[in-house]
């Protein structure tokens, strides 16, 4: 019950994410299903990144493959932590620049993008707790905005034997704000400390 | 194996060894180890072995929050000071309670040549800050007898707590302030002084415990960031207000047999 109610902070995301997709595929329904524009351009697994210390991901593609938004659920295991953490997060990707490589490979260096990343448990709110005066706290620990610049390899390796596209490897290097705040006006805090690297792999459509 | 495949996996490969510590897999992962953990106890296990004289010297500071910098000043400060017995943090290390903030706020405090104590602040206590703080420093509640003074650490963010009626312990605190043959005096450290953010159903009998036993000499708390002396209870205890970080004024305190002195100065 407790993740339900917290589900529903996630709702306007999921919102955004739908009308999104309507946008963009009213215009070009694929002729095999009358469903299949509601199938994800992609499917992710990640590794880090601060959403997880593994995240599933599914997402869309618009504005001719510029412009992506995922959804992923991550998962850091107990031993890792000294509690499992279960976390959701939406991000938008610019990709600003393509090199074609070959007919196989194509490089995508500048993947601009912005996430919000939720944990889920009651410790980890979005909204104040009633309890609290008003604006106790300026942050909240549930709801976590960052940027990062990512990078990615996109190949056609799977093209011919599946029915995927392709298959790329990407990276990401990012932080967030909480972390940025932290940082500001402490030198002696390690740039290091404060970012997120995360590398997976995405198979397409 | 195709090329292009063998320069990917060369170069995820030395990726991977590059950058190990860059990899992050939540704000809230805690996996303290070694000199991150059981904190507390390990100062006072070395405080409680050092040389005993006649005079306490107390260092204070406390409200990190995201003075990192400034809390570097300080130990650097300490270390210059020949006649400190410890330090004690009067809380809010960690700004966000991010794990992360309690690992930064220890890094500096491990560079202190004398044994520190860190209390738990409010601050430390948002997201999964409890189990940060049980990890890395231990018990909310704790307390020990240091040269014939007991000192009792008391977690009193009781707003942290939805003023459950729990925070501040007033049972354990009257249980550790009956009078024994371990101690004549006593000393409370706490971060939330009485006001918003400490039960207002239990201020009274705060004052009330302090007194009972005429042995409590001196209060002294953090939160409110601005150096201060008060005397709220009946019976006049001082309640010593502990400069934030910021402000670059240490607060050292120093009990020599029935007085204690009480002094600000800049790092």
């Amino acid at each position: 019950m407790k993740y339900m109610w917290k589900m529903r902070h996630f709702s306007h995301w999921f919102l955004l994410l739908c009308l999104l997709v309507i946008v963009n595929n009213t215009q070009a329904q694929s002729p095999q299903g009358k469903y299949d524009w509601l199938l994800p351009d992609y499917v992710k697994l990640q590794f880090a990144g601060g959403i997880g210390f593994l995240s599933a991901g599914v997402g869309y593609t618009f504005v001719h493959h510029r412009i992506d938004a995922t959804f992923f659920y991550g998962y850091v295991p107990k031993g890792i932590s000294i509690d499992d953490l279960h976390s959701v997060s939406l991000q938008f990707t610019a990709k600003l620049i393509r090199i074609r490589l070959s007919e196989n490979y194509q490089l995508l260096p500048l993947n601009f993008g912005w996430f919000l990343h939720h944990t889920f448990g009651s410790e980890y709110w979005i909204k104040l707790p009633s309890h609290y005066p008003p604006e106790y706290y300026w942050w909240s620990p549930g709801r976590n905005a960052g940027v990062f610049n990512g990078a990615e390899l996109k190949t056609k390796w799977l093209a011919s034997k599946t029915p995927a596209s392709g298959i790329a490897i990407y990276t990401r290097l990012g932080t967030r704000g909480l972390y940025l705040a932290s940082k500001v006006g402490n030198s002696s805090i390690p740039i290091t400390d404060i970012i997120e690297l995360g590398f997976g792999i995405a198979l397409y459509r | 194996m195709k090329t292009p495949f063998k320069i990917v996996l060369l170069f995820s490969t030395m990726f991977l060894i590059s950058c190990e510590g860059l990899f992050d897999y939540s704000p809230y992962k805690i996996d303290f180890e070694g000199e991150n953990k059981d904190v507390n106890a390990t100062n006072l296990d070395r405080l409680l072995r050092t040389y005993l004289s006649d005079t306490i010297t107390i260092a204070f500071t406390g409200d990190t929050h995201n003075y990192s910098d400034e809390l570097g000043y300080f130990v650097d400060k300490v270390n210059t000071l020949p006649n400190i017995d410890f330090v004690i943090h009067v809380g809010d290390i960690a700004d966000f309670g991010l794990p992360k903030q309690y690992l930064w706020g220890n890094s500096y405090l491990l560079n202190l040549e004398v044994p520190y104590l860190v209390t738990i602040g409010n601050h430390d206590l948002v997201g999964n800050g409890l189990e940060a703080y049980n990890l890395m420093f231990g018990d909310l509640d704790f307390s020990f007898v240091y040269q014939d003074i007991k000192f009792v650490f008391l977690n009193t963010n009781s707003l942290e707590f939805a003023y459950n009626g729990n925070v501040p312990n007033l049972d354990w605190l009257s249980q550790q302030l009956l009078p024994s043959e371990d101690f004549s005096r006593a000393v409370i450290v706490f971060h939330m002084p009485p006001g918003i953010g400490f039960d207002p159903a239990l201020t009274e009998g705060f004052y009330q415990i302090l007194s009972a036993h005429n042995n409590v000499i001196m209060a002294v708390h953090g939160h409110s960031h601005h150096f201060e002396v008060y005397y709220p209870t009946a019976d006049s205890i001082p309640f010593v207000n502990v400069n934030g970080v910021e402000h670059r004024m240490m607060t050292s305190v120093k009990i020599y047999r029935d007085e204690i002195y009480v002094e600000n100065e800049a790092f």
